[in-house]
């Protein structure tokens, strides 16, 4: 392409040059902040809201300004709550001997979505990470410590990713809760369920092998 | 039957550049035997060779970052060529990493890998094995390890991952948290012993093959050792980095481990870097990676691919005509030199002249 002509291109077209309004703008610019939304569509959203009519809009503006004041971490586990604890915390026939631990209170969900646990959770909001400059001290521990204290907990899992600092997390929370005398597990690490040998790398099938479990007396 | 009827050699047919190094695009066909390309310095012979490099093992002799290899002013590079069989493709920008086989995209770098090739890559400054410090020698294993063993590349990632976030904390901290650093000590351990494994059997088995190569190119009995030196000695791992706190204390960094580890090169019993002549070791150079191909194709049953970067033109005739003779007979060559004088002496399959951002065939 010829540089020079693009050049002029450019000026000519920014003599008539328009823009949206400033309300459009402010509105664009706000929800660039949100994660996972770009310029593009940060505007298509922005067009899309003030074509949807005030109803709708009211009603987004409605649940986002509940959601806000009415939702916060609950007071013992971290998990969304409305009142000052959430629904798990608040279950009596929970069992209370077990201590699920997990990185964000959205890690929860999927947990519970297996039905399989039926014991209590402890949210730590984040993972150590030095080269995000998050340590131990910039996660839930202190919570966490005092429940532990308080006691009436035989099992701790540890939850937590399997990658550098999901791993690195395990075992400083391994590691620190030595003292308590209580069972500390980790999540298995294993097969895919409903795939083949073939369909592992390398590290999962190693992890696979090494946790592998009994299926017969023999 | 001899199991050498099922050797095959890796055959790179078709390398296919854009944005590449100095390279807007670039298209050549190899040949199955000898492909080389001449020309003068700063041409961009070498970075021909590096394209094929990363597209069959996603790392460059050259560079530890691909961001490096995109054209200049421009902000992805891509690579494409077809080995065997099967069409191989990476696509690279500062964001993103595709890579392609047979037109399905891989996730895993891992699934892309096993089902590349092999190669072993020669270059001028080999001669850094032998006399510069153990980084050298390390990358040397790294690289041949990554291609050897499917699980020594995710160890070594880890591995390097972990001891990033340990040193990071030695740096930071005034006051030490042994239990933050040792949560990163135990993924040292895990990944660590892994890669010491990997290394000893590698070596072990190198040994013998380097040692038959020296003898062959350099027409006498060198004795060429290798000896693995662990930073560990004889040490557990483990124990090995809680004997050294006090140092990691004093000098605020991981001082032992996989990646302290040196490769203890030797002719007649004694270290080549301090007693052997020049001559020995620009041999020792030479046999090491004739011995890493002959690793390569005894373990993966592939001829490598061989790279050979600049090194023929600078030899004497002699010399020329013994290390040719030492190269593995089936494999496929690149050679990069700046004159074709020595060329007459053998019979490439090819010649490209590289120049001016571009190539042109030359009649042999």
């Amino acid at each position: 392409m010829d540089a020079a002509a693009d050049d002029s291109f450019e000026k000519q077209n920014a003599v008539h040059k328009v823009e949206y309004p400033p309300e459009i703008k402010t509105l664009i610019g706000n929800l660039k902040r949100l994660p996972g939304i770009g310029p593009r569509s940060a505007e298509r959203i922005a067009v899309w809201l003030l074509k949807a009519g005030s109803e709708a809009v009211g009603d987004l503006a409605e649940a986002l300004t509940q959601a806000q004041a009415r939702v916060a971490p609950c007071q013992i586990c971290g998990f969304f709550a409305t009142e000052e604890i959430c629904a798990i915390c608040g279950d009596e026939s929970r069992r209370g001997e077990s201590l699920c631990i997990v990185e964000e209170a959205t890690d929860i969900l999927p947990l519970e979505r297996t039905g399989a646990y039926r014991g209590l959770y402890h949210t730590l909001g984040g993972r150590i990470s030095p080269l995000d400059n998050i340590g131990p001290e910039d996660l839930n521990l202190e919570g966490l410590w005092k429940r532990l204290h308080e006691g009436g907990f035989e099992e701790v899992i540890l939850a937590v990713g399997s990658d550098v600092e999901g791993e690195a997390t395990a075992h400083y929370l391994a590691h620190s809760l030595e003292s308590y005398g209580v069972k500390i597990t980790r999540l298995a690490q294993g097969l895919p369920a409903g795939g083949g040998l073939e369909a592992a790398d390398d590290l999962t099938l190693f992890r696979a092998l090494e946790g592998r479990t009994r299926v017969g007396e023999g | 039957m001899s199991i050498h009827a099922f050797i095959s050699p890796v055959f790179l047919q078709e390398l296919k550049l854009r944005h590449f190094r100095c390279f807007e695009t670039l298209r050549c066909e190899l040949e199955e035997g000898m492909t080389v390309f001449v020309g003068d310095n700063a041409q961009g012979k070498t970075s021909i060779l590096e394209s094929a490099c990363i597209l069959l093992r996603l790392q460059s002799p050259r560079t530890t970052s691909l961001q490096e290899v995109i054209r200049f002013e421009e902000r992805s590079f891509a690579v494409e060529g077809e080995l065997d069989d099967t069409r191989l493709q990476i696509g690279y920008s500062q964001s993103r990493r595709k890579l392609v086989v047979d037109g399905e995209t891989q996730s895993r770098s891992g699934d892309y890998l096993a089902r590349s090739g092999v190669l072993v890559w020669m270059a001028n400054d080999d001669l850094d094995l032998v006399r510069r410090g153990g980084e050298r020698r390390r990358k040397f294993l790294d690289f041949m390890g990554s291609q050897l063993y499917p699980a020594y590349r995710p160890a070594l990632r880890s591995y390097e991952q972990a001891l990033r976030r340990r040193n990071h904390i030695f740096k930071r901290d005034p006051k030490i948290d042994w239990n933050q650093v040792d949560a990163y000590t135990e993924l040292l351990v895990e990944h660590g012993q892994v890669l010491l494994a990997l290394r000893a059997e590698m070596v072990e088995a190198l040994e013998p093959l380097a040692a038959e190569a020296q003898t062959r190119v350099s027409g006498e009995n060198d004795n060429l050792g290798l000896q693995y030196l662990p930073s560990s000695r004889d040490a557990e791992l483990g124990e090995a980095y809680a004997a050294s706190r006090e140092e990691e204390l004093r000098k605020r960094v991981t001082v032992v481990g996989p990646h302290r580890d040196d490769l203890v090169l030797m002719v007649h019993g004694r270290p080549a870097d301090a007693f052997a002549s020049e001559g020995q070791q620009r041999t020792v150079a030479l046999a090491m990676k004739l011995g890493q191909a002959a690793l390569l194709r005894q373990r993966r049953g592939d001829d490598p691919i061989l790279m050979v970067d600049d090194i023929f033109g600078e030899l004497d005739k002699e010399r020329r005509n013994a290390l040719m003779q030492a190269l593995p007979a089936g494999s496929q060559k690149l050679v990069t030199t700046t004159h074709l004088d020595w060329l007459q002496d053998f019979e490439p399959d090819a010649i490209f002249r590289v120049a001016d951002g571009g190539i042109a065939t030359e009649s042999p």
